[in-house]
């Protein structure tokens, strides 16, 4: 079979003694800056990616590809124990993982959340070894129209990320779009909302507001009473997942394996939507919707396979046509150049052990990153043994490098500070963050495939039915609406009753 | 206790970062100021030369990318640096636009940089997507003249490479294209390959690969005569467009009153670093070739930013778009 | 005052969230709307305003006749007195003063925001991160930060 031979070819070049060792390197460096808060996997691999630069090409890639699983799961770790996620997709796991945290279950949620990863990585990586061709045509045949209506159905699962007022979630949703529209307009150039600094002018940093609404407020909540009560719990029950909590993270990790890998094919804002439907497909076909936002397994298990699922099959569009799903790809394209491989559509024809290598090194890695975080989990817990005034001032200054570092802005850092005050004020307004980041991070892309819907179509609206691509997923968008929206509907109405009644 | 292990890994990792001596001049690492994100065209032409020249500076040159507002933050910064030759710029032909499109930029263009040198001038090419009709570049201005008000223009946003482009080929060829902006050359490339715009005209660095591979159609190049790469291609000025010849050129500078032997020293310096064969190869490979010797100096520097900002103006003004 | 129950958490959201819609779109009364092919840069932005306002509204709106099930809580007023102005200073002086000593400031403005810190602990967790981090970032990934800037006469 050509697909064993040709796996077989890639597995002989990944795993010589050398490529393994930078493949381990990679992961442990990745996994270690990672884990800093507030440095996500962007941060990090702009960081180490001048380390690979003396490697031979393969081994540099391998290394780099290492990198991105280490510092994806380092950035999830920071998500579950500090409440800082340093990229959108581990946005959700902080939701849930962060309170099993302070229930005293953080081993057991970074340990749902390596194994999810690495099995959702096994299947996307074999999904790229054998569809990468078929997969793209279908990337392909996403226009503005199809994004359009892709975010809009991301729009209306972010709904099921609120655990309280489905209104005030709506609200931080819309807010959320307003401040995606800060900085210079694509279409003409206008500056919007940057009160005349032209620091903002491509836009809010998305780590700064992350930190800021996440890290910053949280630290904030924890300071209120820090005479009366203990920030985390210290009796760690146990560090790995018992039998049962086995038996309920399988089917969450299955689906979000599936959900991670579709959406992830899609460049430009697919793969990060895998995590938030995620989390809503799970919400909604769980028995008990209510432990959603107070530290629900499958809310950490379902959100964290789809986002590493995505990440793995957002490749296909980087190795088959030579265009970066995201900022993280777009820094792998740079690598590539500078060791003198200009991706395209050729390299798999012209450079099958490149190819083939690093398909084959994305299994290598994700074994690695399990082989290497089971164990580190006992340290990383033991981190929140550290007193929490102690903890937090080593968190912001790490935060005011990692924010620093990527564009050495330091209006980003003055952002971080406005945004910890509005996350903050939000939160005593009982207004959660969750979907005012997905808000911030669907905002621009929705307007900008809503404009040029419009602009390719001549200023025909019904584009966005006619194209049955489009169509479809609006049709889905309002399935789920109806299927998300009254149940909540319904359940407030009876709070509202219960309430008055009292 | 958690930290010491932490430092540990990180110290076994610093030992494959390279090691710098001293001399004279560059007694210390140099900043090289990119303007733009890691991992993008121009930050790969900043990382190729850099580091052949550090390894002829004897220092270490790192790369600081300053992102935003179309280059200008970025610029900005080395404006108000220190005149000490610890700070450069690696700046594109936006160096020169900008001066036009930012109507209240920071800094004075002409006034707050000395020139290293011109680093290399990658060419343009026209393309459609795979299924456009005209076979030619001859039939393709028919067509377009023809369709003009129900074609499609790509360009990665204002100022950007193909934005530029566009605007002369619109100019060049009379016929006002629909013209839909994307952010970054990658989803407008995505939308080219999928057919859902018809035409983009971008660098070699972004198109030569796809029109290898035959996903999208090349139609001419910008360049005075035609591409070693591309011999097939006709240039636009064979079929008499003659204002359609430009490329995306890039240079380095200093802030204003560096000492003249610094910018001789780091024009060397870069004179030798275009001079090397890995160089050479790695641009080949993305379509584009080093600056000659000649180029790479301060005074073809200056005339470049001054005879560029001269003939830019009166094309973005009769467009229209600023970026402020 | 009215003895009738209401949601102050909610008055509050509600009219924070109007207040914001207002603020934006006062802002973007300047942006052109454009036309329904070609958009200008104020319609989004306009649309979403005014669905914040009114969503703002909604909120405020049933927050009467409902009482507050959750008391607004304390407020860290030291927190947000030495939290929020850390990452401010870094950035106001990590070009000026270098990397070194704006972390060492930056982190020693920011144990001040508990009240267990005690000042000789602060110190010398201040130096560590400092140290820590320079070790880390500046030397071993080589990060383009200048150590001590020209602020310092050194």
């Amino acid at each position: 079979m050509d697909l064993l031979s040709n796996l077989a070819l890639g597995f002989g070049v990944a795993s010589s003694l050398q490529n393994l060792m930078f493949c381990l390197i990679g992961v442990l460096l990745g996994t270690l800056i990672g884990v800093l808060p507030g440095i996500g996997a962007t941060a990090t691999i702009a960081m180490l990616l001048p380390i690979t630069f003396q490697l031979e090409p393969v081994s540099s890639l391998i290394m780099l590809a290492g990198i991105y699983y280490g510092a994806q799961y380092g950035g999830s770790t920071t998500a579950i124990l500090i409440n800082m996620p340093g990229e959108s997709s581990s946005a959700v796991t902080a939701i849930d993982g962060y309170q099993m945290a302070r229930q005293g279950r953080a081993g057991t949620a970074l340990a749902v959340a390596a194994l999810g990863s690495f099995f959702a990585g096994s299947v996307a990586t074999f999904l790229v070894a054998i569809f990468a061709p078929p997969l793209t045509a279908i990337a392909l045949k996403f226009g503005a129209a199809e994004y359009f209506s892709l975010m809009v159905m991301g729009l209306v699962m972010s709904v099921a990320l609120a655990h309280g007022s489905v209104l005030k979630a709506l609200a931080m949703v819309v807010l959320g779009l307003l401040l995606g529209m800060v900085g210079t307009d694509v279409y003409t150039g206008a500056p919007r909302f940057t009160m005349g600094m032209t620091q903002f002018a491509d836009g809010l940093n998305f780590v700064a507001v992350a930190v800021g609404v996440f890290g910053i407020a949280e630290i904030l909540r924890n300071l209120e009473d820090e005479h009366d009560r203990q920030v985390m719990t210290k009796n760690i029950t146990r560090l790995f997942p018992s039998r049962d909590e086995f038996r309920q993270m399988v089917g969450p990790v299955l689906r979000g394996t599936a959900v991670g890998s579709v959406l992830g094919i899609l460049p430009g804002g697919g793969a990060i939507l895998a995590a938030f439907a995620s989390y809503t497909v799970e919400k909604k076909l769980s028995k008990h919707p209510e432990e959603f936002g107070k530290g629900a397994l499958a809310g950490v298990a379902g959100p964290e396979s789809a986002n590493n699922a995505g990440a793995q099959t957002s490749f296909i569009p980087l190795l088959t046509l030579g265009i970066p799903a995201n900022p993280v790809m777009a820094l792998m394209i740079g690598a590539m150049i500078i060791q003198g491989i200009v991706p395209g559509p050729n390299v798999v024809s012209e450079q099958p052990q490149l190819f083939w290598g690093i398909i084959a090194s994305m299994w290598i890695g994700n074994l690695m990153l399990v082989v290497l975080n089971l164990p580190l989990i006992g340290l990383w817990v033991k981190l929140l043994t550290v007193p929490y005034f102690v903890l937090f001032p080593i968190i912001m200054a790490m935060c005011s490098i990692g924010v620093y570092s990527v564009n050495s802005n330091p209006y980003d850092l003055f952002a971080v500070a406005f945004f910890g005050l509005l996350g903050y004020v939000m939160s005593k307004l009982r207004c959660e963050p969750a979907p005012l980041l997905l808000g911030f991070v669907l905002g621009p892309l929705l307007e900008e495939n809503l404009r040029r819907a419009m602009i390719l179509s001549r200023g025909d609206p019904t584009t966005f039915v006619t194209r049955p691509i489009s169509a479809g997923l609006l049709v889905l968008s309002l399935a789920v609406l109806v299927l998300v929206f009254l149940p909540q509907i319904r359940k407030r109405r009876d709070e509202v009753f219960t309430e008055s009644d009292a | 206790m958690t930290l010491s292990k932490l430092m540990a890994g990180l110290f076994a990792a610093s030992v494959l970062t390279a090691p710098a001596f001293a001399q004279t001049y560059p007694e210390r690492q140099i900043t090289m100021v990119v303007p733009f994100s890691a991992g993008g065209p121009t930050d790969t032409v900043a990382r190729l030369v850099a580091e052949r020249m550090s390894a002829d500076l004897g220092q270490q040159i790192v790369i600081q990318n300053v992102g935003g507002a179309g280059g200008t933050l970025g610029a900005g910064q080395v404006a108000n640096a220190e005149a000490d030759g610890y700070t450069v710029l690696l700046h594109h032909i936006g160096m020169a636009t900008s001066d036009t499109l930012y109507r209240n930029l920071a800094y004075d263009t002409l006034d707050a940089f000395e020139y290293v040198g011109l680093v290399t001038e990658v060419p343009m090419v026209v393309t459609a997507r795979a299924d456009f009709e005209p076979a030619d570049f001859p039939a393709f201005v028919e067509y377009v003249k023809a369709n003009a008000d129900s074609l499609t223009l790509a360009n990665a946003g204002i100022g950007a490479a193909s934005h530029l482009c566009g605007m002369l080929l619109m100019q060049a060829l009379e016929a006002p294209l629909v013209t839909v902006p994307y952010k970054g050359t990658g989803p407008a490339m995505t939308d080219l390959l999928g057919g859902q715009v018809d035409i983009m005209c971008d660098q070699t660095t972004n198109t030569t690969q796809q029109i290898k591979a035959g996903t999208i159609k090349a139609y001419a190049v910008t360049t005075p005569e035609r591409l070693p790469l591309f011999p097939d291609l006709p240039t636009a000025a064979e079929s008499g467009f003659e204002a359609m010849q430009f490329g995306i050129w890039h240079g380095i500078y200093t802030p204003k009153g560096t000492a003249p032997e610094i910018n001789q020293r780091l024009s060397q310096s870069l004179q030798k670093a275009l001079a090397d064969e890995g160089v050479a190869q790695a641009m080949a490979d993305l379509g584009t070739a080093p600056s000659s010797a000649e180029d790479a100096t301060p005074e073809a520097l200056k005339a470049k930013l001054e005879a560029e900002i001269a003939r830019w103006k009166p094309v973005i003004e009769a467009a229209g778009v600023y970026a402020d | 005052m009215s003895t009738k129950p209401k949601d102050g958490t909610d008055i509050a959201a509600g009219l924070l969230f109007m207040a914001i819609a207002a603020f934006f779109g006062w802002q973007g009364l300047g942006l052109d709307m454009g036309t329904s092919t070609r958009m200008g840069p104020g319609y989004f932005p306009m649309v979403l305003s005014g669905l914040l306002f009114v969503l703002g509204a909604v909120i405020l709106f049933k927050a009467f006749g409902r009482a507050d099930d959750e008391p607004f809580g304390r407020i860290a007023w030291r927190g947000i007195g030495f939290i929020l102005p850390a990452p401010i200073f870094f950035g106001l002086t990590v070009r000026g003063l270098g990397f070194v000593p704006a972390l060492f400031v930056t982190t020693l403005i920011a144990t001040q925001a508990s009240v267990r810190m005690r000042p000789l602990p602060a110190l010398v967790l201040a130096v560590a991160v400092t140290i820590l981090s320079t070790l880390i970032f500046s030397y071993g990934l080589g990060l383009p930060f200048r150590r001590f800037g020209p602020w310092l006469p050194l």
